[in-house]
């Protein structure tokens, strides 16, 4: 019996049949497109605010400016989405009252939080997919396949920083472990969010996993590739601390 | 010497306050349904969460067939069904797939945990509802859902805690049945209950449990269980108890 398979296969089921898992895809995907877009309307129609706040990338042009601007609203977009799903994965069950029946079956707990983890990073690695397939239609009907063919390279971006930023937010579904609190691990969310802004906008390091993918948004050329790969460091470190908060699991009261 | 499906040994686990459990020996022979007494706070529950490994205990053990929850290997809660609290029901998913992916859970292969779903469906009529959301089901329909969960996969062992909770007659009838099957099919099973009436129909020993121990035990036959019930309680009461 391949627990950890079956578990998965359980959690997957789960999460298809939720309302959170589409309503989360579907306003990160609507968010993005309508951020995105409105945001280059009004740097095409030379809104200095919108330019002042795109920084040198004001100055970018065809694919690099659609996907510079979509990367810095899903470096802090995306972070969020990915921090609420995850706090809700861990966290309903003790929301729900279903944890106690998670307890004496053949499965262990830290299979089903393992399981968790692993249906988090599927959902990511779909809407890295989806978000990038929905910037090349953008790109598309605003003509850069014949304007700037040469650069729709650019769009690989997207479901890398996807993928990074939902790594980053694994910490949140430990803290909504520890809490037994879907608000907590929410909470932590808003906290790592605010804390890797600040430390973008001082310029700390790029080898400080928290900081690398948003720094790389902004400016990839400042971010080496091995920093970013530093970023998986997140959710092994804090997996595993889920899967031992899982295991050692009490209930108290 | 049978084992016994489960045994507590010494068990105690203190909360915060004084409350909890203060060494508790208990046996659930093969074939046994032991019923578990007391008043609100009696430690019923922590008993139950202690069996399960939902507690550690402070001191003492607990054994699964002869084997220590510490030791016991994970394919061995196969053989263990419980509801303790609220039932194993996902609100977003219907009873079917709640009852399958429980039965997954316990260790059951796809084509089986259909075949148990429907099977446990049929045992406490919830047929109707295979197709309801957990969430739009009745306090009493999710407390038979619940139930399904924990009985589907015939365990050696079950315990639960208030079974009765929030079930019509018609319910408490199907689930008095199904219990009495499984215990003549050679079940252990452990029930806590407030309802002593009920009680009386199934249970083949009663043990009181009082401020975390067990005070004494009470003959299923005995005509006026309430009485000897409360003159139990108040005797170690008025003992001043273990505290």
């Amino acid at each position: 019996m391949n627990t950890l398979a079956i578990a998965t296969a359980v959690e997957g089921r789960k999460a298809l049949a939720s309302r959170m898992v589409p309503w989360t895809s579907g306003i990160l995907v609507v968010g993005l497109a309508a951020l995105t877009g409105g945001l280059l309307a009004a740097a095409a129609a030379g809104d200095q605010r919108v330019l002042a706040r795109l920084g040198p990338l004001a100055e970018a042009h065809g694919w690099e400016l659609l996907v510079g601007t979509a990367a810095q609203i899903l470096a802090a977009g995306g972070f969020g989405a990915c921090g609420i799903l995850i706090a809700w994965l861990y966290g309903r069950e003790f929301v729900d009252g279903t944890v106690a029946g998670l307890f004496a079956l053949p499965v262990r707990r830290s299979s089903l939080a393992v399981s968790k983890l692993i249906v988090f990073l599927a959902w990511a690695l779909v809407m890295a997919g989806a978000l990038a397939i929905l910037l090349w239609i953008i790109g598309s009907a605003a003509g850069l396949l014949v304007s700037d063919p040469g650069n729709a390279r650019q769009l690989l971006r997207i479901p890398l920083l996807m993928l990074l930023t939902a790594c980053l937010a694994v910490p949140a579904g430990w803290i909504a472990s520890v809490a037994r609190s879907i608000l907590a691990g929410i909470a932590a969310t808003i906290v790592l969010l605010i804390l890797a802004q600040v430390s973008a906008i001082l310029g700390v390091g790029a080898w400080v996993p928290l900081v690398a993918p948003a720094l790389w948004a902004i400016a990839p050329d400042a971010v080496p590739w091995p920093a970013l790969l530093a970023v998986l460091t997140v959710p092994v470190v804090f997996g595993s601390a889920i899967a031992v908060t899982w295991s050692r699991l009490q209930l108290e009261s | 010497m049978v084992e016994p499906c489960a045994e507590v040994a010494g068990a105690a686990r203190t909360f915060r306050g004084g409350a909890g459990v203060h060494g508790v020996d208990l046996q659930i022979a093969a074939g046994e349904i032991h019923a578990l007494v007391g008043l609100n706070g009696a430690g019923k529950t922590t008993l139950m969460r202690l069996m399960l490994g939902m507690l550690r205990p402070d001191s003492g053990e607990v054994r699964i067939c002869g084997i220590p929850l510490t030791e016991l290997p994970d394919r061995a809660w196969a053989d263990v069904g419980h509801l303790v609290e609220q039932a194993l029901a996902y609100g977003e998913l219907d009873a079917r797939t709640n009852l399958v992916l429980s039965a997954r859970l316990h260790g059951a292969t796809r084509v089986a945990a259909h075949a148990m779903a429907e099977r446990a469906m049929e045992e406490l009529d919830l047929g109707r509802y295979a197709r309801v959301r957990g969430r739009r089901l009745s306090l009493g329909n999710r407390q038979r859902l619940g139930l399904a969960a924990a009985l589907q996969h015939d365990p050696h062992l079950i315990v639960l805690d208030e079974p009765t909770n929030a079930l019509d007659p018609a319910g408490v009838i199907l689930l008095r049945e199904a219990l009495l099957r499984r215990a003549r099919s050679g079940a252990g099973v452990l029930v806590s209950s407030h309802h002593l009436d009920e009680v009386a129909r199934i249970a083949d020993r009663i043990s009181v449990m009082n401020n975390g121990r067990i005070i004494g035990t009470l003959d299923p036959g005995t005509i006026d269980l309430e009485r000897a019930f409360f003159s139990l309680v108040r005797s170690d009461d008025a003992g001043g108890g273990s505290r």
